[in-house]
């Protein structure tokens, strides 16, 4: 069980450290999959330079919300958040939220930040404060699917380690909607 | 044995220039064998003694364990492109941190800033995560500050950096000594070859003690034509220090020759150098005593022994002799004189060149002004770290293991609370006629998220370390706890949305007791019986409030404030609806704190982490959440909150805000004006001040000419980003045409629900509690509603309609 908890969490973790805008859109969402997939190079790689940065034209009706920590974050978030991952992967939870708290300090409503403590909460058993984190990442996300989602599937984890099974399948449920409408978004 | 030596032959001596008298000489004859007894027994009384005072000097020295009081650190400053700092708002922090202007960047703790540009040589420190090693970073700057951050050495990129932390203060016991420990080998060598120059010239010959020194200093002195050197070894000093109480006699100075003997037979120079360094005495500051050269260079010049420039260790090295007499603040001239002639000792005795003696010469005092209260600098805010870590920790440790406390000042934050508040009372009393000097005032800043307190001012005086009134002064809060009524309410939302109409008409209630309470507006007039709730808790009115807690209970109210974060235990009684507990300052804090962050509690703190004095990590208080209350009835309560700083009783903040910044807030006023409050928000900034008098008398202030006006100036200094307003998911906006005029009555129709959207704005609803028939703005939520009426109860839908014509026409 623990084993299972800490692949998600690492899964989760790379996931989002790794999602990046060339591969946009990916065959997936952002959801951690069933199996565990080949681990990804470890720094992302910044979006391209001669890419065209797509000038977000005035007449679009609606602006992507951001799907990854790249999208939404300063460089130097996203140097922690590279530290933190690193801490996390190598079982160093207490020193991954230690440097996730530094980073929130520096963008405090940044739901990414709030997602990856989510991840250690859970990892670390505190099922808790995991679903707690979760919710606050939901609550500065906006109407960001793409975060709600993963933020729903992580409080689902969280509700099935603590042994509520109905408040699991129901978190469960709010993740597929999300990830439903995300779906929908990117098409 | 020196000594006994010198007896003998000092009553030889003196039997010999006495009168040769034969009756006399036969009785000295008679009584050499006793005298030899008595010199014999002397003898060994006096090496016992020896032996005593040798193993009392060694097991002292070998033990040798300084009380080295916790060493408490501000938050370390982030530096990173996007940081809101100015040019100027870093390089004045870099010097309240003993960094120093300079045109290169070869050391250590020196910047230069140029243009647009600062570039700085960070110091190494040691965090609670690891350590940080020194660099050379450049950074730019734009409009709205640093715009990249680059390293000029050849360690790596890095997209942040910390500056290392502020030192505070130190947790040390009452009249205590405090310190910071140096090693000999990691301090300028200009010190202790300074220290040689001035103090103990023989000191790597001498045996401890020395009669050359004496008479040099002697000498010395009288070319002086003052004392500038003391006759006693640096090793006597430090036997004199270390064992002995401070009594000038005889004795005392025969015993503190015999241990500095023992001592310089037992150990080295360099260990009783180093030994020395750590315990002279530099200073004091308030009880606390400074002792040795590590914290003098923190306690003079904010910065480390081994960044000191040549006259600052003149300066403390002339200290020396007297540190009170000497006083660089209080006799500056005296001071300065004899700090130059160290420098002059200095070059003579060859290690200060001629052009650094010059430029030294040159130089002021420089003592840091910042440091002028040092510890005393932040009295409330250490004395909350000190309260919030007496649960785990000592008091001894505390005040013994030297460790390192990382706590959540923010350096900048603390001081602007300071000055508005001082500034702010200032202008308040001279504004209304105040008494000056009358009105006493209490600040609370958080972060918001995270729960981090940056600020903490207990009093007027910030500097004072007296009655810390942000955590001890409990007063009634008054309408501060109308939200915690209106969010009770709206956490039904079956019942009540931020349009329900409030009655707003006299109220009496009979109370167990039998007294009747009867409550009344601050305006003494009613406002009808259909206010718009928002209104009425934007306008603070008393008589709705009241209605509306009753109709909610009381016991839901005080279950509401707890869930928010308050750990008393109030009378469950109706005047509670309109404030009648008392609170200090920081626990109105943690009540706003948790709707400021959306109905999610986190216990404020201020502290991070602690560790050892060797930087091992000892304990770290994490970041814990807690989902107090449904986001959706926080949201609407906040919504309404900034209609209070807007439109309502808060609305001269924007006198000194900018207009476009969006906050939340709530005046607080208690009877007979006696207290003033401001509890409010931005997105990052938490802010509570109070204002009244200790003797409890009237203030004559309301929350809006009190405290709101400190509020104010505050948060404008404190780099506030304003409220977003991104709805949480149950929640949805409506454009409504808010229009509610007391005067004219609800009959007169609150709100002219017109069928277009032009002038409307949006207004908040929990998802599925849309009251029917507001707008047509919005179609998919009328059209849901349409369907959900057909569902509703008949009841509901006449009750619905009956008001809603009333508001609407």
């Amino acid at each position: 069980m623990q084993r299972l908890l800490a692949l998600i969490v690492v899964l989760v973790l790379a996931g989002c450290a790794t999602t990046q805008r060339t591969s946009f859109p990916p065959p997936e969402g952002p959801a951690p999959p069933e199996t565990p997939r080949p681990e990804r190079p470890e720094r992302p790689q910044p979006p391209e330079p001669s890419e065209p940065s797509e000038p977000s034209e005035p007449s679009e009706p609606e602006e992507m919300p951001p799907r990854s920590a790249q999208q939404a974050s300063s460089p130097a978030v996203l140097s922690l958040l590279n530290t933190a991952d690193t801490l996390a992967r190598n079982g160093n939870m207490d020193r991954a939220a230690s440097v996730l708290e530094r980073a929130l300090s520096i963008e405090p409503r940044n739901p990414f930040i709030y997602q990856r403590l989510a991840s250690v909460k859970l990892a670390e058993g505190k099922n808790d404060q995991a679903e707690a984190m979760a919710r606050k990442s939901n609550s500065v996300a906006g109407d960001n699917p793409f975060v709600r989602a993963d933020n729903w599937q992580l409080i689902a984890e969280a509700r099935r380690s603590g042994g509520d099974r109905g408040g699991a399948s129901e978190a469960t449920g709010r993740a597929r909607n999300y990830r439903t409408s995300s779906q929908q978004l990117m098409q | 044995m020196a000594q006994k030596k010198r007896s003998t032959r000092s009553t030889g001596r003196r039997s010999g220039t006495k009168k040769p008298v034969n009756k006399r000489r036969g009785f000295f004859r008679r009584l050499l064998p006793y005298v030899f007894l008595l010199g014999c027994a002397a003898a060994v009384v006096l090496a016992g003694y020896m032996v005593y005072l040798d193993s009392a000097v060694r097991a002292q020295f070998e033990g040798l364990r300084w009380t080295l009081p916790a060493k408490v650190y501000a938050s370390p400053l982030e530096l990173y492109a996007g940081l809101g700092l100015s040019r100027s708002d870093i390089s004045a922090r870099l010097d309240r941190q003993g960094y120093r202007a300079s045109s290169s960047l070869a050391r250590a703790g020196s910047y230069h800033s140029s243009s647009n540009q600062l570039d700085i040589h960070t110091r190494a420190f040691t965090f609670w995560d690891g350590k940080q090693a020194a660099r050379e970073i450049r950074l730019k700057f734009n409009g709205s500050g640093v715009s990249s951050l680059s390293t000029l050495d050849d360690k790596g990129d890095s997209a942040l950096m910390r500056l290392d932390p502020l030192m505070i203060g130190s947790i040390y016991p009452k009249q205590g000594e405090d310190r910071i420990l140096v090693k000999l080998g990691e301090v300028p060598p200009m010190l202790p070859a300074g220290l040689i120059t001035v103090e103990d010239r023989e000191f790597m010959t001498h045996w401890g003690v020395s009669l050359k020194s004496i008479a040099r200093a002697a000498w010395a002195n009288l070319r002086a034509g003052g004392v500038v050197q003391g006759g006693s070894t640096i090793t006597q000093q430090l036997v004199k220090n270390f064992y002995l109480d401070n009594r000038q006699t005889l004795v005392r100075k025969g015993k503190e020759a015999l241990m500095a003997i023992l001592l310089d037979a037992h150990y080295s120079k360099p260990e009783i150098l180093e030994a020395y360094l750590n315990e002279v005495y530099l200073g004091q500051d308030g009880s606390r005593a400074i002792h040795g050269f590590g914290l003098a260079s923190y306690f003079y010049f904010q910065k480390p022994l081994e960044e000191l420039q040549p006259q600052e260790i003149a300066l403390l090295v002339a200290m020396v002799k007297g540190p009170s007499y000497y006083n660089q603040r209080r006799h500056p001239e005296r001071a300065k004189r004899r700090r130059d002639l160290v420098l002059d000792m200095f070059h003579a005795a060859g290690f200060l060149e001629d052009e650094g003696w010059r430029q030294a010469k040159k130089a002021g005092l420089g003592v840091s002004a910042h440091s002028v209260r040092s510890t005393s600098q932040y009295p409330a805010f250490i004395d909350l770290v000190r309260r919030q870590l007496l649960g785990p920790y000592k008091d001894n440790d505390l005040t013994e293991e030297g460790l390192r406390i990382f706590t959540t000042l923010d350096p900048a934050v603390q001081a602007a609370t300071e000055k508005r508040v001082a500034k702010g009372l200032d202008k308040v009393e001279a504004g209304r006629g105040i008494e000056r000097n009358s009105l006493q005032s209490a600040a609370v800043v958080t972060s918001v998220e995270g729960g981090r307190v940056l600020a903490l001012v207990g009093g007027r005086d910030a500097g004072f370390a007296g009655f810390n009134r942000a955590l001890d002064a409990r007063r009634p809060i008054g309408s501060l706890i109308k939200p915690v009524v209106y969010l009770t309410a709206l956490a039904q939302p079956s019942k009540y949305n931020v349009i329900t109409p409030v009655d707003d008409s006299a109220l009496s209630v009979k109370l167990a007791n039998g007294d009747t309470w009867r409550p009344q507006n601050y305006s003494k007039r009613t406002h009808g019986n259909a206010v718009p709730l928002h209104y009425a808790l934007s306008h603070s009115y008393n008589l709705a409030t009241a209605r509306l807690a009753l109709d909610v209970g009381i016991p839901n109210v005080i279950d509401t404030l707890k869930k928010l974060g308050y750990t008393g235990d109030p009378l469950s009684v109706p005047s509670l609806a309109l404030g009648a507990v008392d609170m200090a300052p920081m626990q109105v804090a943690q009540i706003y704190n948790t709707l400021a962050a959306g109905g999610y509690y986190t216990p404020l703190l201020a502290i991070r982490d602690v560790t050892t004095r060797q930087g091992e990590p000892l304990s770290r208080y994490p970041l814990k959440i807690q989902r107090a209350i449904d986001e959706a009835p926080v949201y609407l309560t906040n919504w309404i909150l900034q209609r209070v700083a807007r439109f309502g009783t808060g609305a001269s903040m924007y006198n000194m805000l900018d207009s476009s910044l969006n906050v939340a807030g709530k005046t607080g006023t208690t009877d007979e004006l006696r207290d003033s409050w401001f509890a409010g928000f931005s997105a990052n900034r938490l802010a509570v001040v109070w204002v009244g008098r200790d003797d409890n008398q009237p203030a004559q202030l309301t929350g809006a000419t009190g405290a709101l006006q400190l509020w104010a100036g505050i948060m404008d200094d404190i780099e506030p980003r304003g409220l977003l307003n991104v709805p949480p998911e149950d929640v949805i906006e409506i454009p409504l045409r808010m229009r509610f005029d007391p005067a004219r009555g609800a009959d007169d129709g609150a709100y002219r629900g017109r069928r277009d959207c032009r002038g409307t704005a949006p207004v908040p609803f929990v998802r599925d509690q849309v009251p029917d028939g507001l707008s047509d703005c919005d179609s998919d939520i009328m059209r849901e509603n349409r369907y959900r009426r057909r569902q509703a109860p008949e009841q509901r839908k006449e009750d619905d309609r009956n008001w809603l014509q009333k508001l609407f026409g």
